[in-house]
């Protein structure tokens, strides 16, 4: 995973030299699915230090939803990576939706760039619905998000918004906690 | 110096010190092995849990590719003074995060591998998984030196074991040996005393109802059936003695009073025969003249024969006198007293070199005057006769003198009876004599702690032998 890592700061270090040199959208492609490839990763492994409440899966059987909403920048990837995953026995399956209102019995949910104008709507509609709600749009997380993506020094780390993840009955692993920089007291 | 020869104090100390000292060193041998083999085994399972510690807590770094998570989560391992380093492999065996945070890579082998003790240092490798999924690996080096520093502390440990519990050994090994010692070495002093003193009336101390105590009494009783059966047998020795010597008295004055008693009746014989020759020789007839030859001849042999008997019977109770006497003048002034005797005969003397001794002048000359006046007297019938007077010494280291004459000589199957008195191998007509010279000469020799025999032939002369004891002599 760092060999992906430096390899991705690696292109990334290409690109800015063939934009500045001019541009190709070609490279743009590459840099952006590599990105996401990472946060495909990231959204598999936050089912994996993330615990929901015991009563919200009617059995074992019940898939484990990762949602996303608006539009999907990962291509395929995200379904290969949890492809054949169980997290605590629960099958991983990845779901689409175009407006907030079809968001539903999804576990986590990837809301997309090309929502961000309507975020704060989105946000106050699914206050209701206890999931656990990731995005890279800026302030994710300080705007009632649970958990957002930052870029620090070319890496990809995570914001946690603990009253967020209170309101919807959400449990972090310490570990995760130990990763992400926190926003909110948690106490609410 | 060996075992059996040292005093048994010692023996019995260097015993128990020597098997004492080998049950602990097994001993110590034993436990140490045993630590050794739990300790490396330990240390292991100890490793291994601080490494799955370490890889439980590296699962969100890794999933999440924190390096700076995963290097703090090592560095919790600097408290450890014995951790030389520590990394994290990701999923594809990349090293992910080091401790220390800048070692070199080369001090990390290149993949994951497996566990155990290499040149000097444990390494241990434990898996990084969540929810079944292999994450990476951990992997964490430390040195030995907390064996090593076990190691000397079991050695000092088992070095102060053993000398505290051989000086132990030694304080009660020294007070008990004499319970063993004591009474052997009282036997011994014992037994050391007697043979010294000759001293039968000690007795050995008893000091316990052991085996040694058996020994004690077994010791004592012994001794005092020797000093009975001493006490006994000196007394025995000493009453045998005085019988023989009463009767031996007896038996000497009983003889000396019945020859000189004898001399009496006889002389009248003999006196009175002269006396009625001389007064009426005239008026006897011839025959009456031959019995009176007769008689006076047969008491003048008796009279010899008393003589003899004294002379024998005073060899056996006179004082020996002894002196350094010259063998060589004495054969020759036998030889001139016996002139009288010899002249008119051809006799061929052949003397040899004849030493000095030391003994009773008078008695030996009786030896020679016996010895010499035989010779002369058996070899009468021989013109010339040839007598040897010789001195050698042999075997043993004794003087070995013999006399040696051509005459009449005797069978060898008499040689025996030659020495005792009386004894006579020859006619009295044919060779005068009493029988009483030969034993004479073995008093003598006897008396000078000699011993004499006799070799010869029939008709081929006979020889005489008789030893003196060189020591005195030359």
């Amino acid at each position: 995973m760092s060999e992906s890592l430096k390899r991705l700061s690696r292109i990334r270090f290409v690109f800015f030299i063939l934009l500045f040199s001019g541009g190709l959208d070609l490279a743009a492609q590459t840099e952006i699915s590599k990105e996401y490839q990472v946060k495909a990763v990231f959204l598999f492994n936050f089912a994996q230090f993330v615990e929901w409440p015991t009563n919200s899966f009617s059995d074992a059987q019940v898939p484990l939803t990762i949602g996303v909403l608006g539009d999907d920048p990962f291509g395929d990837f995200l379904d290969a990576t949890v492809r054949g995953e169980k997290v605590g026995g629960h099958p991983l399956v990845v779901q689409r939706f175009r407006r907030v209102e079809d968001v539903k019995d999804c576990r986590i949910l990837f809301i997309s760039r090309s929502e961000s104008r309507q975020m704060k709507r989105i946000l106050a509609d699914l206050k209701q619905q206890k999931m656990l709600t990731v995005s890279d749009v800026e302030s994710f997380s300080e705007s009632g998000g649970v958990i957002g993506f930052v870029t620090v020094q070319n890496k990809i780390r995570f914001k946690i918004n603990l009253d967020a993840g209170k309101n919807a009955n959400l449990a972090f692993s310490s570990k995760l906690l130990r990763l992400a920089e926190i926003v909110g007291s948690g106490k609410n | 110096m060996p075992l059996r020869n040292i005093p048994i104090r010692r023996k019995l100390m260097t015993v128990s010190l020597l098997t004492s000292g080998a049950v602990l060193l097994l001993t110590c041998a034993a436990f140490i092995a045993y630590e050794v083999i739990t300790l490396h085994k330990s240390m292991v399972q100890g490793y291994t849990t601080r490494a799955q510690i370490i890889a439980a807590n590296s699962t969100a770094a890794l999933a999440f590719q924190n390096e700076a998570d995963a290097t703090d989560v090592l560095a919790a391992l600097k408290t450890d003074p014995h951790m030389m380093a520590a990394c994290v492999y990701d999923g594809t065996g990349e090293i992910f995060a080091k401790f220390p945070a800048n070692a070199s890579a080369g001090v990390f082998p290149a993949k994951p591998g497996q566990s155990g003790y290499r040149q000097g240092h444990l390494e241990i490798f434990s898996p990084i998984v969540q929810n079944g999924r292999a994450l990476g690996t951990v992997y964490i080096q430390s040195d030995l030196s907390a064996l090593t520093d076990r190691y000397y502390a079991y050695a000092w440990l088992a070095l102060g074991i053993i000398v505290c519990s051989i000086f132990v050994a030694y304080l009660i090994s020294r007070a008990l040996q004499k319970q063993i010692s004591q009474p052997i070495i009282a036997l011994a002093e014992t037994a050391k005393a007697i043979s010294k003193h000759r001293d039968f009336s000690v007795r050995a101390t008893k000091i316990g109802d052991d085996e040694l105590g058996l020994l004690t009494d077994a010791f004592n009783e012994m001794l005092a059936e020797i000093y009975k059966l001493n006490l006994t047998l000196e007394l025995r020795v000493h009453q045998r003695t005085a019988q023989l010597e009463a009767a031996n008295k007896e038996l000497e004055a009983f003889s000396y009073s019945v020859s000189h008693d004898l001399r009496a009746p006889l002389r009248h014989i003999d006196g009175f025969v002269d006396m009625l020759r001389k007064d009426s020789e005239q008026n006897l007839s011839e025959t009456g003249r031959r019995y009176l030859g007769i008689i006076s001849e047969a008491s003048k042999s008796m009279g010899r024969l008393i003589d003899d008997l004294l002379v024998f019977s005073r060899m056996g109770r006179s004082e020996m006198r002894r002196t350094t006497v010259k063998m060589d003048e004495l054969v020759a002034d036998t030889i001139q007293d016996m002139a009288h005797e010899i002249q008119g005969r051809a006799i061929e003397w052949n003397i040899g070199k004849l030493p000095e001794v030391n003994g009773d002048r008078a008695m030996l000359k009786q030896v020679w005057v016996n010895l010499i006046s035989n010779a002369v007297k058996y070899s009468r019938n021989r013109s010339p006769a040839i007598i040897k007077i010789s001195c050698r010494k042999n075997e043993s280291g004794e003087l070995e003198f013999s006399v040696q004459d051509n005459g009449a000589g005797f069978d060898m199957k008499y040689a025996g009876k030659l020495f005792g008195v009386f004894q006579r191998l020859h006619q009295t007509e044919e060779f005068e004599g009493t029988g009483i010279g030969l034993a004479n000469v073995l008093r003598i020799i006897q008396r000078h702690g000699g011993r004499a025999w006799a070799e010869g032939k029939v008709d081929a002369g006979a020889t005489i032998y008789f030893t003196m004891p060189a020591s005195d002599a030359n």
